[in-house]
């Protein structure tokens, strides 16, 4: 077992883990945090996207046990006092969802990409999201959904 | 369910070179070296890698490195990631070439994840970074409890998926010298999707103050990445350029043996590979050879 001390959605967590459980793992299984979904299993599909220290990464490629002392955001971590984030929003105004499973994958990376760049254009977002696949909606409402949020 | 479960394994982060070194030496066969594990969690996962101990480098700080210098060139550490090497100004001023090849890998979130020495040393045919590493004559450091020692990147791939690392040795940094003074490159890539691994890359490197040179470099036609140096001589005749494309395509061909696999058919492999030759070398000789 490894003692791992993480930052989860501002909270600190402690809690042993087993040297072959993952990110995505612990974040679904241990912390009930559902919006993480597991899918592929393999990197292709980026259900599973969660910010680590601030950036999107794929929590079924990475191991509890290394991101040891990092701060983790899931989509319950967004907004305040209940509130939904202004990406979240736009997401509901321009329909950029549908059946919904790869919605929190999408926002979280669309939170990294407002933070790194305040003024994305269009290329630049589809290349962001490029890792996260959606099977309902096709992107553009999505592309439209985080042009809106973060150029607002 | 089993097949979503990774196998057992233990699990260390040293902080020192010199304790990863001595874990790797003690496990040997039974150890391998964790950065980004984008290859490696996936290979785990299917159950064709079962190392029993698995070291994590991304707390020893000199792996942590980029760095550049005149003299040394552009040193990258085990533990860069391809997003910290896209960021990188002097990636970007200078070595735009190994810039593309890696803005072309994966997607914009494993790459905060994979890194560049891990893809060397994942050691597939299809690896993007080898091409460009390979046309700018870069090096590759490795330590083991033994010492260092520096091999060239062509001698490091081996077989598919096999380098000529050693189960106890792991590699540290990968040295890119300054690449020839106006010389220009590019790397092209086809692929099914952006995403997706490449059916064919060619990296191409003009350099016009070494006897108007040509180096080219391919992923996915052989066993591994390759470079043809047979081609880079070539250059120098006195040949309208069409023609010479020409000449250097029908040797690229007999120099490579690109297999059928799910991606493409090696038929369609061939066709790429000159069509990608020739869209490369018009590309860099443009601004350098006359006519």
């Amino acid at each position: 077992m490894v003692e791992l001390r993480i930052r989860v959605n501002g909270e600190d967590r402690t809690l042993d883990v087993r040297p072959n459980e993952t990110l995505l793992d612990v974040l679904r299984n241990r912390l009930n945090l559902k919006s993480v979904k597991a899918a592929c299993w393999r990197g292709e599909c980026g259900l599973c996207t969660v910010l680590l220290d601030g950036k999107p990464v794929k929590s079924c490629l990475v191991l509890a046990a290394e991101v040891n002392g990092s701060e983790i955001t899931t989509v319950e971590g967004l907004g305040l006092d209940g509130r939904l984030s202004a990406i979240q929003r736009a997401f509901l105004e321009k329909g950029a969802i549908q059946c919904g499973f790869c919605t929190p994958a999408f926002v979280l990376v669309a939170e990294a990409l407002s933070k790194l760049n305040p003024a994305p254009t269009e290329a630049e977002i589809r290349e962001s999201i490029s890792g996260v696949l959606c099977r309902c909606t096709g992107y553009k409402q999505i592309v439209e959904a985080i042009l809106s949020a973060i150029s607002r | 369910m089993t097949a979503m479960t990774l196998p057992e394994f233990e699990f260390r982060s040293p902080e020192t070179l010199e304790e990863a070194l001595k874990m790797l030496w003690e496990k040997k066969e039974e150890s391998a070296v964790l950065a980004g594990g984008t290859d490696l969690l996936v290979d785990m996962r299917s159950r064709i890698k079962r190392p029993k101990l698995l070291v994590d480098i991304k707390r020893i700080p000199e792996l942590r490195e980029i760095s550049y210098n005149p003299e040394t060139g552009l040193v990258i550490g085990a533990a860069i990631t391809l997003n910290e090497i896209l960021k990188d100004d002097t990636v970007r001023e200078r070595y735009s070439l190994l810039q593309k090849a890696v803005s072309l890998m994966c997607d914009s979130i494993l790459r905060n994840r994979a890194t560049l020495v891990g893809n060397i040393c994942n050691a597939s045919p299809a690896a993007d970074t080898a091409p460009p590493l390979l046309v700018l004559d870069a090096k590759v450091r490795i330590a083991s409890v033994k010492g260092f020692r520096e091999v060239k990147i062509e001698d490091f791939f081996k077989d598919v998926k096999r380098s000529c690392l050693e189960p106890w040795e792991m590699v540290t940094h990968v040295i890119v010298p300054d690449p020839p003074k106006e010389s220009k490159g590019t790397y092209l890539k086809a692929g099914r999707t952006k995403e997706d691994l490449a059916i064919v890359g060619v990296a191409a490197l003009a350099c016009k103050d070494d006897g108007k040179r040509v180096r080219i470099a391919y992923a996915s036609v052989a066993p591994t990445p390759i470079r043809v140096r047979e081609v880079e001589e070539m250059f120098a005749k006195e040949k309208p350029l069409p023609d010479l494309i020409e000449d250097v395509i029908s040797v690229v061909k007999s120099r490579i043996s690109p297999i059928s696999d799910v991606r493409a058919s090696a038929e369609y492999r061939l066709h790429l590979v000159e069509v990608l030759t020739r869209m490369a070398l018009f590309e860099v000789l443009g601004g350098v050879q006359d006519g």
